[in-house]
């Protein structure tokens, strides 16, 4: 299996993942933006989805505790954006995609959306420290390799 | 000291004269007072015609929405009861005809007068059942100004008097005449500063709401 | 913006037109808009019955503007308009009140007492008498250009992400255009996968479109705390915007009081009428289906209702569209009680979800929503307002409820047929 260079080989080889594979995966791209959430549950909430032979169960607990992370972290309408913040947000958004089930899931690919999300966390932090430009981070090439890495092995 | 039938000419003369000057006065400068304000030309995108909205609503907002029913069921049922009971006590009474013709010079059919008889029976009930709900019910007993116990008061006795001078109850038929017909002109000069007002500018009110949420698109 | 007693009893003042008072001389006290506001009927607090709401509006009318309230003027009999007055009514007026409008549609006498609490606003805004947080939103709009801080390059990454995502350019500042988007900061910052869905959408109705990048904020703070000027200025800038680039249409997006603000409101507030549409995005939508340029696949088979924000179906006019588009992707679609024009509120809008110190009321007054869903036990609720969405999840979430929330825009996006 050759290295993952672009997005279209990207969505595809995730696209052939099984649900508990598409969870482990995703659970890998939470993991690498973790830092940029303050909230404590995402850690224990990462811990089950790469948890291959976790139970129903958990995983649903884990989805609750994610929206619930979710909708604590959003920035309430008019109040003041901060994008730090935010990215906790996505952080957040990201791990709900990842202990998604595969039947719910937008698009039918809970690891793109996490994946997608934990972008967006990136984008975030660097919104606020750019002045005039829109910022840009190197986080898909990261998330190429890291699949690229879990395919091969 | 008046003598019952110097009292009754001077409501039925003077009294009805200075109250119906201080009512159709009343009233016309109330109405001018809200029309001369105006209102600003809508100046977006209509969706619908105000016009025939507002006339819409006008009549559409008799019928109480069914979710509105079940809510505030006392208030619309009692409402009607008495409201209706005004209309046929007023207007159906072979007397009151008498006198409309008298002043305006139009008559009408009149209805059984043990049947007009039962609607004031029915009124008063009602209006005592609507004034114990205004004092204990929670929101009327906040919003519930002196006005709104005075404008009870003016609307029972017409009703009240005017059903114990049909049934010479208590007091010389003349004088219990002279007193109902008091009492109407005690209403009556009240009407134009207080919430009777809503007899006219209902009209207004519900057509400017259908106007507005007409041209929205919306039946109000 | 500074405020004075003065400034808000002038302010008042203009306020006053015969529809406020027609209104105000028809009121018998009857009680009903009590029944019908969610502010009452969850918290039995007397004092959020919507007439009383307009208190300082009506003191100012019957002394200025009736005979008998001008000779008691003279007499120093009226009851006053002052600071101690419009401190009290500052949480009845913003953290009590959505300007839902359902008292507006049940006043036997015809009061539409929702614009009568708007038009109260104005003079309480003008005081000094509006909550922190809208008062922060507002400067913050005019400022920066929207209400949460959201700056340019903010918009500009969101649409890099979406690029990426979809493989779709996103055309900002294309002149001659069809459409131009507006966004709500909500949008931009919680929910850019609206962005996606449009973009997707569009490209399949075959409709040119594009986002200014001058004007692309469709929250407009000046309406919610009640400060027409800075309404005014809000719209100017799109109005400016959509010029600039000889649009046809403006679109409102999925935010329930930004379509007030724009399409009814907007040309009242500048003073003329506008040059161009404005719709809601889902009266766009609906174009398309209507012209057949919408291909659906694959349906949603889980129970759905739709949850009507306000602003869009009673306010709004746009009542029958997204039903419409629901049907088009829904297998199994069921109506609330009192859906449509009727409709409860989620209780979240109007400023009173940016306002911190109504966060307990807010969710309290969520009971109602709940009962409604209760009658039908829903699978998802889908809805077209992104502060609706975020409120019900969070209501939701505070009654142990698990019902997601769907955007119509996005879930009907989801199910574009690939040609």
């Amino acid at each position: 299996m050759s290295q993952i260079t672009n997005d279209e080989e990207f969505r595809q080889a995730l696209h052939g993942l099984d649900a508990v594979q598409q969870r482990v995966v995703a659970a890998g791209f939470v993991e690498h933006v973790l830092s940029l959430s303050t909230d404590d549950r995402i850690a224990g909430i990462v811990k089950v989805a790469a948890d291959s032979g976790a139970s129903d169960n958990d995983v649903a607990n884990a989805l609750k505790s994610a929206k619930s992370a979710a909708i604590d972290s959003h920035t309430r309408c008019g109040s003041e954006g901060d994008w730090t913040d935010q990215a906790g947000y996505f952080v957040a958004r990201a791990a709900v995609a990842a202990v998604t089930p595969l039947a719910q899931s937008k698009g039918g690919s809970p690891a793109w959306q996490a994946a997608m999300s934990c972008r967006m966390a990136k984008t975030s932090i660097l919104i606020d420290n750019e002045a005039d430009e829109a910022p840009s981070h190197n986080e898909s090439e990261w998330q190429y390799s890291m699949l690229s890495d879990y395919l091969n092995s | 000291m008046m003598s019952e039938i110097e009292f009754l000419e001077w409501v039925r003369g003077p009294g009805f004269q200075i109250a119906t000057i201080i009512f159709i006065a009343g009233v016309i400068i109330r109405l001018l007072e809200i029309v001369i304000l105006g209102r600003k030309e809508n100046l977006a995108e209509a969706k619908g015609s105000e016009m025939s909205s507002g006339l819409r609503t006008i009549v559409s907002r008799t019928i109480p929405d069914k979710g509105a029913f079940k809510r505030s069921t006392f208030t619309i049922v009692a409402g009607y009861i008495f409201h209706i009971g005004l209309f046929v006590t007023i207007f159906l009474f072979a007397p009151h005809i008498l006198l409309f013709k008298d002043v305006i010079g139009l008559s009408w059919p009149s209805l059984p007068t043990p049947v007009v008889d039962a609607f004031a029976v029915v009124s008063i009930i009602t209006l005592l059942a609507i004034l114990i709900h205004r004092m204990r019910d929670n929101v009327l007993r906040f919003l519930s100004t002196k006005e709104d116990y005075l404008v009870w008061m003016l609307t029972i006795l017409p009703l009240v008097t005017g059903y114990m001078a049909f049934h010479r109850i208590g007091m010389s038929a003349p004088t219990l005449l002279a007193i109902h017909i008091l009492t109407v002109e005690l209403l009556m000069v009240a009407f134009p500063f207080t919430k009777f007002m809503h007899a006219f500018t209902i009209v207004l009110a519900r057509w400017y709401n259908g106007a507005i949420s007409g041209y929205r698109g919306v039946q109000s | 913006m500074s405020a004075s007693l003065e400034k808000g009893i002038n302010a008042l003042k203009e306020q006053v037109d015969s529809s406020v008072a027609a209104f105000f001389s028809s009121c018998v006290h009857c009680g009903m808009c009590a029944d019908a506001c969610l502010f009452y009927t969850e918290t039995g607090e007397a004092a959020a019955t919507p007439i009383n709401k307009t208190e300082p509006l009506r003191r100012i009318w019957k002394s200025e503007y009736t005979l008998l309230g001008r000779l008691g003027k003279v007499f120093g009999l009226n009851k006053k308009v002052d600071d101690e007055l419009l401190a009290e009514w500052e949480t009845l007026v913003y953290d009590n009140c959505t300007l839902c409008g359902r008292c507006s549609m049940v006043c036997p006498v015809g009061n539409d007492i929702a614009l009568m609490i708007r038009k109260t606003r104005e003079g309480m805004a003008k005081a000094g008498h509006a909550p922190e947080g809208l008062i922060g939103a507002t400067k913050r709009s005019v400022t920066i250009g929207s209400p949460m801080g959201v700056k340019l390059p903010a918009l500009q990454a969101q649409i890099s992400h979406v690029e990426k995502d979809t493989g779709m350019k996103i055309p900002l500042d294309e002149v001659g255009a069809d459409y131009m988007l507006l966004l709500s900061s909500m949008e931009i910052m919680n929910f850019p996968e609206f962005i996606e869905a449009v973009a997707k959408i569009f490209d399949k109705a075959g409709a040119t479109w594009t986002i200014s990048s001058e004007a692309f904020e469709a929250t407009n703070s000046g309406i919610q705390i009640g400060v027409s000027d800075i309404a005014a200025e809000l719209v100017q800038r799109v109005v400016d915007a959509a010029e600039k680039l000889k649009v046809k249409t403006v679109i409102s997006p999925e935010c329930g009081h930004a379509y007030m603000a724009i399409r009814w409101d907007g040309p009242n507030l500048v003073g003329k009428p506008f040059s161009f549409k404005v719709r809601h995005i889902l009266e766009v939508l609906d174009e398309f289906r209507q012209q057949g340029r919408l291909k659906i696949s694959g349906k949603e088979t889980q129970k759905l209702t739709y949850h009507d924000p306000c602003q869009i179906s009673r306010r709004g006019g746009v009542i029958d569209q997204p039903r419409n588009l629901i049907n088009m992707f829904a297998e199994d679609f069921v109506e609330m009680p009192e859906a449509g024009k009727m409709n409860w509120c989620c209780g979240a809008g109007g400023g009173v979800s940016s306002n911190e110190r109504a966060d307990e009321v807010r969710l309290k007054v969520f009971q109602r929503k709940k009962d409604q869903l209760d009658e039908i036990k829903p699978d998802a609720i889908v809805s077209a307002c992104s502060n609706c969405r975020i409120h019900l999840e969070d209501g939701l979430e505070e009654y142990n409820m698990d019902i997601p929330l769907m955007s119509l825009t996005e879930t009907l996006a989801e199910h574009l047929a690939d040609d």
